[in-house]
């Protein structure tokens, strides 16, 4: 089961499922409301968000799940200073990246 | 371990061999440390010896099934040579400890010129504050004694490297003095630092490199740049004097511990108080007497940030949250004189005064993504920076810890 997320420049990141319910029924995120259906992607637009960022954001999200079930050695996960600004800023006007960032 | 769930006591190591007991009590661990890269551990453990120990520790010293949070899967698949235990005798009490970062670039030849023994590679050094004054540095691998660095004129209760690894050490002094040493020019002794009244019990550098922070006896607190070596700020508050100091992993934050029973939070970059642990007892008593608060000992951060520990006087050692009030765990320790974090997280190592050192469960946690990337900012920008930027009031106390 994926989801489909889909950035400015029309690059497309595909996620595992279990990795997006760490967002707990974000609507603003999901296009439709529903329970998946088997097999099915599910497409969630975020052209504002440029690609660098959002790949940072995904490669968050599997930071959080692959610590979240072994703590052991967490190893450190690297911002730039410059990405680290934009992905602040973003979180603050958009409210769905904003939701993302807080459920991180 | 979640955050409140309370440490637990991993391991115990003792001095190794029996000393003749010393009525002036020359026992304690006044300091532990670890290498920045967590590859070794070092106690002053009392009558003169260093120990210098491996990390992970070795099996035997771990109780069942805590061996897995112990490790450092880092460390493993690294092939240096000689990683047993060191006993370096210093030949009077130990006061201060402090690792270089490693590897260190510049030194590579150095020592080899003038030890032969010393390997060709990048050393480990460890600088241990003597008694009189003497400050001996060490080459951690192999155990031998490079340099003898002369001229505080008392004990010398603490020591750092800068982080960045250019072999710069500062040593805080009975002598009311700071010292700074270039270990590339062979201990270069290169400016001295006055203006203390009292006892300096403390000294820490901040992780950029640009500020360096001493306690003392005078109840005061003063920022020294590490640039031109000059009094930046003092920062006042504390109401006896200020024996333990430690920056966050990011600059932007300095803890100070006091025997008043507090440790103030301060904003280095404007010298603001941002706010104030007390250390009061578990219970308060049920009658009208005296809630009895405690002197404090040691304070540090933890790697990532978020955590803080204390040791007290009141025999307990106290996890604090970076945004609350009270501790969210407590364990039980006697005599506790330091305490320091593992750099990967996981672990706190304590000191106490018959010369034991103690490893704690620490909490681990994940850092929320709006946390690293506030790290992220502050290792870089400084609080004037960050008020100079073009973005919305509320992120701007996010991003200089003013949302507790």
């Amino acid at each position: 089961m994926h989801v489909k997320v889909i950035s400015s420049d029309g690059h497309e990141l595909i996620l595992e499922r279990e990795h997006m319910q760490i967002i707990r029924n974000n609507k603003a995120m999901l296009s439709g409301p529903g329970q998946f259906a088997e097999n099915e992607i599910k497409e969630s637009n975020f052209r504002e968000l440029l690609p660098h960022m959002l790949r940072k954001v995904c490669m968050y999200f599997t930071y959080k799940v692959h610590y979240t079930s072994d703590s052991t050695d967490i190893t450190k996960f690297l911002i730039a200073p410059e990405t680290a600004l934009e992905l602040l800023m973003a979180a603050n006007f958009q409210d769905c990246l904003k939701e993302i960032i807080a459920s991180c | 371990m979640e955050a409140g769930e309370e440490p637990l006591l991993l391991a115990e190591l003792k001095p190794g061999r029996p000393h003749q007991f010393d009525w002036k009590s020359s026992c304690e661990t006044w300091s532990v440390a670890f290498s920045p890269d967590g590859s070794w551990f070092a106690w002053s453990q009392g009558h003169c010896v260093v120990k210098l120990v491996p990390w992970p520790l070795e099996e035997q010293f771990i109780p069942k099934g805590f061996e897995a949070k112990s490790r450092s899967s880092k460390n493993d698949s690294k092939g240096r040579g000689s990683l047993k235990e060191k006993t370096l005798d210093c030949g009077q009490i130990v006061w201060g400890l402090a690792f270089s970062p490693w590897p260190s670039p510049p030194s590579r030849k150095l020592w080899a010129r003038h030890h032969s023994q010393v390997p060709d590679v990048s050393c480990l050094i460890l600088a241990t504050g003597l008694n009189d004054g003497q400050i001996k540095i060490w080459e951690v691998q192999t155990g031998l004694l490079l340099l003898n660095l002369s001229g505080h004129q008392d004990v010398v209760r603490d020591l750092s490297f800068t982080p960045s690894g250019s072999l710069i050490l500062v040593s805080a002094s009975r002598d009311k003095t700071l010292r700074i040493w270039d270990l590339n020019k062979h201990g270069k002794q290169i400016q001295v630092l006055s203006g203390h009244l009292q006892w300096v019990y403390c000294c820490s550098i901040s992780p950029d490199c640009s500020m360096l922070c001493s306690a003392a006896g005078e109840k005061s607190v003063f920022l020294w740049s590490m640039r031109s070596y000059t009094l930046i700020r003092k920062l006042e508050g504390h109401q006896s004097s200020v024996v333990s100091c430690d920056f966050s992993p990011d600059s932007a934050l300095l803890v100070t511990a006091s025997y008043d029973t507090s440790v103030i939070m301060w904003d280095p970059y404007t010298g603001e108080r941002l706010r104030s642990l007390h250390h009061t007892q578990l219970e308060p008593p049920m009658d009208d007497s005296d809630v009895h608060m405690s002197s404090l000992r040691s304070v540090c951060f933890s790697p990532e940030g978020l955590y803080l520990a204390t040791v007290a006087d009141d025999r307990l050692l106290r996890i604090w949250a970076l945004e609350l009030k009270t501790p969210v765990a407590f364990a039980p320790m006697t005599n506790g004189l330091c305490c320091t974090f593992f750099p990967h997280g996981g672990v706190i190592a304590t000191g106490t005064r018959d010369g034991h050192v103690q490893f704690w469960t620490a909490p681990r946690v994940l850092s929320s993504l709006k946390h690293l990337c506030r790290k992220a900012l502050r290792s870089f920008l400084t609080t004037y920076q960050v008020l100079a930027l073009p973005i919305p009031k509320k992120m701007k106390e996010f991003l200089t810890y003013r949302t507790f």
